[in-house]
């Protein structure tokens, strides 16, 4: 074989400014004309037949043209992160839900530092309310597939799309899900709102938050757990999955967390006791007694039905309350890797190496577990710009659609986005587990591939009026695509065509 | 041409995979050259695997996502100590339908126990590992790679196809269906699996035919840690709506798959419909070997006894009427339905009236070529481990050993990296 391989480049080192040009190979016979013989067209042809059109026209593309430069024959994607707007473009795609081309040239413009600053430092703009979120009860449930609209109009729209991007983050790493916390009451809305208001500011101010929840209370059973008998689902996952990670705890440690932690319950709403009431009076029954709404949106503590009495909690016996169980976790040397450790890997690459991982780390503890020191930190760091980071990240469905929104400028796709998540894996406040959303490689499998160009091709088929294509692989894809996409979109002669072929690569799906 | 460096592209994969891009773990890195990850991959998928095991036999894995209660499912009825742990739950022994003296199946899984009555259910009881993991993820990944130490990476269940049969142009040896990701027991980059979530949108949007033809050519060659994963994802998508198409003309579900998908609390299950299109790839002869679903919300720290009884009975009814309509289709010979879960639930009931993580259960074995009857020993409830939990008595990986040994008639062992002590459960071996 004459195949060459590409030089590898080491994270941390400083990026060579590389050419804006395809990946290109020689002619050798490609692998789908061994496989499946003369199964595929030539690109122009095929893609000539998808919307109809009958001639092949001349290179539209200049950047992504063929060249006459001498043929790379790489095995991985060229990295442009030397070039100022690929590095723009790059915090865009993995800080917030990608741009517009407007959005694109905004950032571009400002470069990338300033770029950082605007996306970490501006507090998270609210969303508008939910209808029907405050009010929900037993007879009048939250919609939830108006929920998951109302979300994405966000992202869509709001004026701070990284805080967005972080309250996603959230949503899968602090999971609840609107089965088990159903519908009947404000607690899964309460929770977005929560999540999305402490997500760049001190974690441990956060973790909290996450433990009064009420939807929390509920999903992992903290509101039903009681010192006489404790329920071990929180105080297990608050260790596991929440803070320290798997092995860094004992068994023990998780039954007396237990008991420390118990003593909560939800909270209920004045809409909530009035249902209970009407419901009473329409049976006939006299109305419940000492039925209160509670005045706040977090979990009450109940003292008497906490547990009384000291345990042995991570190494310290003593009477413990929730605060001081959260100051000691805090206190432990696992949780700074690992929630760093997770960051990255949403963020920047699938497997940072450890010393990366604690020297963010160590600045993350240092400025006392804040958030945007934090965020700040990892896409400053030089291993973000890395030739190692570029591509290595697959978009969740949630982001590749939202993306697609922007990129085609079309805000009304809130609702079929919602729609298509399940499908592809990823029905927004229904994660399939408590560690949340899969991630990378989880993502790419035959169902989710063939949805996500189904959800291409429906959305672009449904649209009236396209933006101009322009030069939109170069907005979106950093002008680096394969040689197959080079030439499919080479011969594409109008603009749905040359958006189905950019939306539905696989260079799209990644970030 | 490039099936020459087969085995040369195949190291290369293995060592990708070591570096956990995977599965996300345990590695140093992008630096230590990822970027040389050659965008031929794909190709090893598609190479021949020498001699493809010729035999008829289908296995099916059903998962009781998020911890099957063991006690709840085969009850034992006849230990006052159960009772006495279980204040609420307990009470399922008096309905338990009885399979002896000492167990009885809960009272939900009536198809089940007709099936037993016939000798077509064999369950293996006290099923665990040692020292076990009362992680969620930790202990699925135990049984999903076989691998209690967690050095493995891949499934046992994508090893065994990788190793034994040619899955070249055969998408469908190794499926999932009902669910949109490839599952931890199946995934082996090394197979060509594919997955498939829902029937009737399988197949491309718009001018489907051409669009079909323009993604085989944009999914092509492409460059990067995930070429490869692209490429063949696509190529499988291909493979599968054509082989979708044939297959949805020649079947017609000969039983009632119920179809409630919201009688279950707090899970999202379409294990119906997911057996019933395991039954349609089953029965048109589409070449199927293994197929993966998933039953989930078996997570019961919280009023379990309804809950639990749900997912039973939803169970019941989608695995009685999968064997019906195989039965009806005379392939039911062919077919072993095994289930498995992470572990099982802690002895002592909670407060709320649910149960938290424990270890050991027992698993089912469904089917006709089953050898009917209790395997192993019962784990007690008057002899908890010092957690307070069940001391598992049969390794998981003897039921793993024996469903491929004697029921899929592959090299058990070979699979599995290590020998294990034989249960005998099926009827006789695949020839």
């Amino acid at each position: 074989m004459d195949e060459q391989v590409a030089t590898p480049t080491l994270p941390g080192e400083p990026a060579t400014p590389q050419p804006a040009k395809k990946p290109a190979r020689s002619g050798r016979v490609s692998r789908r004309a061994v496989v499946l013989g003369a199964g595929a067209a030539a690109g122009g042809l095929a893609v000539a037949r998808v919307l109809g059109l009958h001639k092949i026209g001349p290179d539209p593309l200049a950047l992504v043209k063929g060249t006459s430069a001498p043929i790379v024959n790489t095995k991985d994607w060229m990295s442009p992160l030397g070039q100022p707007e690929a590095q723009v473009a790059q915090l865009l795609r993995r800080a917030t839900f990608g741009m517009t081309k407007a959005q694109y040239d905004a950032a571009v413009a400002d470069g990338f530092k300033k770029t950082v600053d605007k996306l970490v430092e501006t507090p998270a703009a609210m969303p508008k309310e939910l209808p029907g979120g405050e009010t929900a009860t037993q007879e009048k449930p939250i919609n939830a597939s108006a929920m998951q609209t109302w979300w994405i109009d966000h992202m869509l729209a709001s004026s701070t799309p990284f805080a967005e991007r972080m309250t996603f983050f959230w949503h899968g790493h602090f999971t609840s899900d609107f089965r088990k916390v159903s519908t009947q009451s404000p607690y899964i809305y309460w929770q977005n709102l929560t999540w999305r208001k402490y997500a760049l500011g001190s974690f441990r101010d956060m973790l909290y938050q996450v433990t009064t929840d009420p939807a929390m209370l509920r999903y992992l059973d903290l509101g039903q757990s009681t010192g006489r008998s404790p329920n071990e689902n929180y105080s297990r996952e608050l260790m596991e999955l929440f803070t320290m990670g798997v092995g860094t705890f004992t068994e023990d440690d998780v039954r007396a967390g237990a008991k420390a932690l118990a003593g909560w319950r939800e909270p209920v709403t004045q809409y909530m006791v009035d249902y209970q009431i009407a419901r009473a009076q329409m049976q006939g029954r006299p109305a419940p007694k000492n039925l209160v709404a509670d005045t706040v949106k977090s979990g009450i503590f109940d003292p008497n039905r906490a547990f009384k009495g000291s345990v042995a909690f991570l190494g310290v016996t003593k009477q413990w309350d929730t605060n001081m169980v959260l100051d000691r976790i805090m206190q432990q040397d696992s949780v700074a890797p690992y929630i760093t450790r997770k960051v990255l890997r949403e963020f920047v690459m699938p497997d940072p190496p450890d010393d990366y991982v604690n020297r963010i780390a160590a600045g993350w503890k240092k400025s006392g577990y804040d958030l945007k020191t934090l965020m700040r930190d990892v896409f400053m760091s030089p291993e973000f710009m890395s030739p190692g980071a570029y591509r290595t990240l697959v978009k969740s469905p949630t982001e590749m659609m939202v993306h697609t929104a922007r990129a085609l400028e079309q805000p009304q796709l809130s609702r079929a986005i919602a729609q298509s998540g399940s499908g592809m894996g990823q029905a927004l406040y229904d994660p399939p587990e408590v560690g949340g959303w899969p991630s990378n490689a989880s993502w790419v499998s035959s169902n989710n591939v063939l949805t996500r160009v189904n959800f291409v091709v429906s959305t672009l088929g449904g649209m009236q009026k396209l933006p101009p294509y322009g030069s939109a692989h170069q907005v979106h894809l950093d002008g680096i695509v394969s040689e197959q996409t080079a030439q499919l979109l080479n011969s594409a002669t109008d603009d749905p065509t040359r958006w189905l072929i950019l939306l539905a690569s696989p260079e799209f799906q990644l970030k | 041409m490039a099936l020459q460096n087969v085995g040369i592209d195949k190291i290369s994969r293995r060592d990708f995979m070591r570096k956990g891009l995977i599965f996300g773990a345990g590695a140093r890195g992008l630096a230590a050259g990822y970027a040389a990850v050659p965008d031929v991959f794909a190709k090893a998928v598609y190479s021949a695997k020498g001699a493809g095991v010729q035999n008829d036999r289908v296995l099916v894995m059903i998962q009781l996502g998020g911890g099957n209660d063991g006690l709840q499912t085969v009850i034992p009825i006849s230990d006052g100590k159960y009772r006495d742990l279980r204040p609420t739950l307990g009470k399922e022994a008096d309905a338990a339908l009885r399979l002896d003296k000492d167990y009885g199946l809960h009272q939900s899984l009536k198809g089940l126990k007709s099936l037993y009555d016939q000798g077509k259910v064999a369950i293996v009881q006290g099923v665990g590992y040692p020292t076990p993991s009362f992680s969620h993820f930790d202990s699925i990944r135990v049984w999903e790679t076989g691998d209690p130490t967690r050095r493995q990476q891949n499934g046992w269940l994508g090893k065994a196809i990788e190793k034994n049969y040619d899955s070249a142009g055969h998408p469908l040896v190794g499926c999932a269906t009902g669910t949109t990701s490839v599952p931890g027991a199946l995934r082996d980059l090394q197979a060509t699996l594919t997955v498939i979530n829902d029937q009737a949108s399988f197949k491309f949007q718009g001018n489907s035919d051409n669009v079909d033809k323009v993604m085989g050519t944009l999914y092509t060659g492409t460059p990067g840690i995930y070429g490869a994963l692209f490429d063949t994802a696509m190529s499988t998508v291909r493979d599968t709506v054509a082989q979708l198409k044939t297959s949805a003309k020649n079947y017609v579900p000969k039983a009632s798959y119920s179809d409630n998908q919201k009688l279950v609390f707090s899970s999202k299950n379409q294990l119906a419909a997911a057996l019933q299109l395991a039954s349609e790839l089953i029965v048109t002869g589409t070449g199927v070997k293994v197929l993966h679903v998933t039953l989930g919300g078996f997570d019961t720290h919280y009023t379990e006894l309804n809950r639990h009884s749900d997912l039973m009975a939803y169970l019941d009814a989608a695995v009685s009427a999968f064997h019906q309509d195989l039965t009806a289709y005379g392939m039911a010979d062919r077919v072993l339905i095994a289930t498995w879960s992470e572990f099982g639930r802690r002895p002592q009931e909670n407060a709320s009236g649910g149960t938290d993580h424990g270890t050991a259960a027992p698993v089912m074995l469904i089917g006709d070529p089953v050898k009917g009857g209790l395997y192993g020993e019962g784990a007690s409830v008057s002899k908890l481990d010092k957690s307070q939990n069940l001391a598992f008595t049969v390794d998981f990986r003897s039921v793993y050993q024996e469903i491929l040994s004697s029921h899929l008639g592959v090299d058990g062992p070979d699979v599995l990296g290590a020998s294990f002590d034989r249960i005998p459960f099926m009827r006789a071996a695949a020839g």
